[in-house]
């Protein structure tokens, strides 16, 4: 179907107003948070599941790819449109539908940002755990597509633990419920196959999330370090010690440097790494563990190891972790964000040979990630004018999700596989594996009209 | 029949003979709702039940697996049954990595050995899961029907605690999803998928779960209620306050007699709140809930510790085990719904069953939405067994109204002949259909026990 006669059908069915296809906007939505590019034929913005359903049914009718969007902080290339197509955009759809506090229950359209619905939450003392660092602008949409974590993940699961069912545009159009307020609805669980599937088998319009009240208490804590490997350390043996915080954050010192320039969060510059450590839960022997953790800390060659003592300092501490990406966005032009993940034991050895990866390569990485769940985020740093640089970051990528894989660990904890992945994907899984879940695509998605190219490489198994 | 033979053979160079039953007087033993298999097989490996399932597939018969065989009652009556795969050989720990707070193990492995090893290990572990039958249900058969049990309020589900899985499908592939790790976001989430799938996509064959240290303390509340609307409300309270418990059961006055003795003789409702945690907490969270209690009407609390506790939450969880045991007949039902209306639920129930004329048992996980019931069937009033479906709908209409599903899980085929066990159409089975399609083409695995027919 030619062009114009595809954005005068989709006119008709969400308003002229709400296509755009200029240049300049197929530029704009061509990307995301990753390193990838491609050009859509043009956007649309619905402003309900029925018009989201039409447009499908219309793209799948006319075999036009569909890649549904929202904010685009997805970093693995995700919301690339590679084969190009229609970009169904949420932003429309951004609504808290209902706070259900009697049943614990949120139920948002996936256009809504994470931390709009967390304030809402605020004034009843109730929270949503999963806490991406991009939270004030990721979409419900794309946490559900991508299971999103955070670094609360630790104690309390990443977004497949608090997402409980869903409104769900199929391939073809049709719109089904999946799951429910209620827990244990019989029958397969289709909701947490379709999280994380990345877009590629359905649409969320609608989400039901498990909102919980906040815990009674909270205790902040930073360790400061003379080396990364005794702060991965002091990690595993927290773990090993049987102790889960809801928060095990680490900071290296390229990243501590890139804070500090930015935004002040404290953190002394002359260290090697920094440790963020969150308890919460009753308030009762809160003390206690605190000690215990200190005292491994120390035993783990901490130099220092502060609490903080007011709301205030501790919203300082969190400042630094969560601008941490942001301020080393600011040291060079580009950088690549590894996702590996392992299994918290193997920690301090991965983290050597991360750095020996950076010294091979000749790049700088820094490190900022979510120790606790063994969920490195290496930053390469670069320019990607420089295309031999460029090409020195790929691999130096591929050979970081290679070691996480060889050290009984995965290529993506919570970015997802995208278009960025595919090939290491045979790093984790075997052909057979790749062509179970291929079984599941075909299932719903038969002429792969839902974001194509992505996920799935090809093997003959 | 050659072609058996010649089968057969294949299999006992498969599995060896030795784990290959034909007996007919022990098959009739392993009869699925009337289905009596036409061997029961016990493979040794993840490649063994891999070449098992492959000759199956060629053949075209039907495999339904099974581990201690707590739950053969459950889900729809088999379409067909040709073979039994007994999982209980595949009963290894393969990985334990407490400093991980992970462990793998195979299928066949009853949960209560693996609680007992990881219970030695250092400071002591567990597995942070309690369903029923706590001696003999096996890891397989748990993840499989999803099953769960009253700590399923502070550490949720298998869905929240299976982090990986190796299974075999119906083509004999050996598929692994998850692993390790306890964030994971390469592919798709099949480990999900196989959750609750009863073993109609695959042979569940090793699964890796995440662990947690064992508690420092543990206590009971238990607050018996004259009232059911005061129980309500107490439960309620906690539901909403920042107080941790565990787990938060409600019982009515049948199981009340079943479960704790020393109120079998008055009819009253039991709020059972298990607390887990460091000492400090523990103690304050069972005083300052006992003055609730007191102040929502209860009659004085009691405060169970060490074995009086342990016991107590053996006795629930193993309350169906203990009908069979007992061997009453009975059957049980599942239902779910929103979680703030068991009050509502259980008041209609008692109602409906009373007007009936049947006796029933109920516990509910009231801090999940999700209640037990246990029908007591009278053989001296045979007749009145027909009113048994239509109560199964009338309880069934109460539950859709909060959004909820009403399961039949231990029932005699006779009554699964009536009704639809799975509590009828969902628009969603459609899809599930098509996923079972491309999974299983030829339908060998457990056809017919699943939900739609599946």
């Amino acid at each position: 179907m030619n062009r114009e006669k595809m954005i005068e059908e989709l006119s008709k069915i969400v308003g002229k107003e709400n296509v755009l296809y200029s240049d300049t906007d197929l530029l704009l939505y061509g990307y995301d948070a990753s390193l990838f590019k491609g050009k859509p034929d043009c956007i649309v913005f619905p402003g309900s599941t029925e018009e989201v359903s039409k447009v499908v049914k219309f793209c799948h009718q006319e075999k036009i790819p569909v890649i549904p969007r929202g904010s685009g902080t997805n970093l693995s290339g995700g919301t690339i449109p590679t084969k190009g197509g229609v970009i169904v955009h949420f932003s429309r759809m951004n609504k808290i539908l209902e706070i259900d506090l009697e049943n614990q229950r949120a139920v948002v359209e996936p256009g809504l940002f994470t931390l709009t619905l967390k304030n809402q939450l605020v004034r009843y003392g109730y929270v949503y755990q999963p806490d991406p660092a991009s939270e004030k602008v990721s979409t419900f949409g794309g946490n559900f597509a991508e299971n999103s974590g955070g670094p609360h993940c630790l104690k309390y699961g990443v977004t497949t633990n608090h997402v409980l069912g869903a409104e769900v545009v199929l391939p073809d159009g049709e719109v089904i419920q999946v799951g429910g307020k209620a827990l244990d609805q019989p029958g397969y669980d289709l909701t947490g196959l379709l999280v994380g599937s990345e877009g590629t088998l359905g649409i969320a319009t609608k989400l039901i999330l498990r909102i919980m009240p906040k815990p009674e208490a909270v205790k902040t804590l930073l360790a400061i370090f003379n080396s990364l490997e005794d702060a991965g350390r002091t990690v595993s043996a927290i773990i090993a010690d049987g102790i889960v915080p809801a928060t095990l954050e680490i900071l290296d010192k390229l990243t501590i440097k890139a804070v500090e320039e930015s935004v002040h969060a404290g953190f002394p510059l002359d260290a090697e790494a920094v440790l963020l450590i969150e308890i919460d839960g009753l308030k009762d022997g809160m003390e206690r563990l605190a000690e215990r953790i200190m005292d491994i800390c120390r035993k783990n060659q901490a130099r220092e190891v502060r609490s903080a003592k007011t709301e205030s300092e501790r919203m300082q501490l969190w400042a630094g972790r969560k601008g941490a990406f942001g301020a080393i966005a600011r040291l060079r032009p580009n950088y690549l964000v590894c996702d590996g993940t392992v299994p918290r034991t193997k920690l301090p050895e991965v983290l050597t040979r991360v750095m020996e990866v950076s010294k091979k390569y000749n790049l700088p990485i820094a490190n900022v990630f979510h120790a606790g769940d063994g969920n490195l985020h290496p930053l390469i740093l670069f320019d990607e004018r420089d295309e031999d640089e460029l090409k020195r970051v790929h691999l130096a990528g591929s050979e970081i999700m290679k070691l996480c894989a060889d050290a009984g660990g995965t290529i993506s904890g919570e970015h997802g596989i995208g278009t960025e992945k595919m090939r290491e994907m045979l790093f984790v899984f075997s052909p057979q594996d790749i062509a179970a879940m291929k079984k599941v695509k075909m299932a719903f998605d038969p002429e792969e009209i839902l974001n194509p190219g992505k996920v799935l490489p090809e093997v003959s198994a | 029949m050659p072609g058996m033979d010649n089968l057969f053979s294949r299999l006992k160079e498969v599995i060896g003979e030795a784990h290959i039953l034909r007996e007919p007087n022990q098959l009739k033993n392993f009869s699925v709702d009337g289905t009596r298999p036409k061997a029961i097989l016990s493979p040794g490996t993840i490649e063994e039940v891999s070449k098992v399932v492959s000759l199956a597939n060629e053949q075209r018969l039907s495999i339904i697996p099974m581990g201690n065989g707590t739950k053969m009652e459950m889900g729809g009556i088999p379409k067909k049954g040709d073979w039994i795969l007994s999982t209980l050989r595949l009963n290894h720990i393969t990985d334990s990595d407490c400093d991980n707070l992970t462990l793998s193990a195979e299928s066949g492995m009853t949960l209560s050995e693996i609680q007992s090893q990881l219970g030695k290990i250092g400071r002591g572990y567990f597995l942070p899961l309690d369903p029923p039958f706590v001696e003999k249900a096996t890891l397989g058969g748990i993840v499989a029907t999803n099953s769960s049990g009253p700590r399923r309020l502070l550490y949720g589900t298998v869905r929240d605690l299976m982090i990986g899985a190796r299974a075999v499908l119906p083509n004999g592939d050996v598929v692994t999803s998850g692993g390790k790790t306890v964030k994971n976001v390469s592919g798709y989430d099949l480990c999900k998928l196989l959750i609750g799938s009863y073993g109609t996509l695959g042979i569940l064959c090793e699964m890796t779960f995440k662990l947690l240290p064992l508690p420092e303390k543990e206590a009971t509340l238990v607050a018996p209620f004259p009232k059911l609307e005061e129980a309500v409300q107490f439960g309620r309270h906690l539901l909403r306050s920042q107080y941790l418990p565990a787990s938060m059961e409600i019982l009515n006055g049948t199981a009340v007699k079943k479960i704790y003795p020393p109120f079998a003789h008055q009819e009253l409702y039991l709020v059972a709140i298990g607390l887990d945690g460091v000492s400090e907490a523990i103690d304050r969270q069972v005083s300052e809930m006992s003055e609730i209690a007191k102040e929502k009407g209860s009659l004085p609390p009691s405060v169970l510790q060490s074995e009086s506790h342990a016991s107590f939450w053996k006795a629930i969880r193993d309350f169906p085990a203990q009908l069979k045991q007992e061997g009453k007949s009975f059957i049980s039902l599942k239902s779910n719904f929103l979680i703030s209306r068991y009050g509502e639920v259980i008041a209609r129930y008692e109602q409906m069953a009373k007007a009936s004329g049947v006796e029933c048992a109920l516990i509910c996980h009231a801090g999940n939405g999700v209640l037990y019931t246990y029908l007591f069937i009278d053989p001296k009033r045979e007749e009145k067994s027909g009113s048994i479906p239509s109560l199964i709908e009338e309880f069934s209409s109460v539950v859709r109204k909060y959004e909820g599903q009403l399961m039949v899980e231990f029932s005699p085929p006779d009554i699964k002949k009536k009704i639809d066990v799975w509590g009828g159409w969902r628009p969603d089975y459609e899809i599930m259909r098509r996923i079972k399609e491309k999974i299983d083409p030829q339908g060998i695995l457990n056809p017919g026990r699943f939900v739609g027919g599946i």
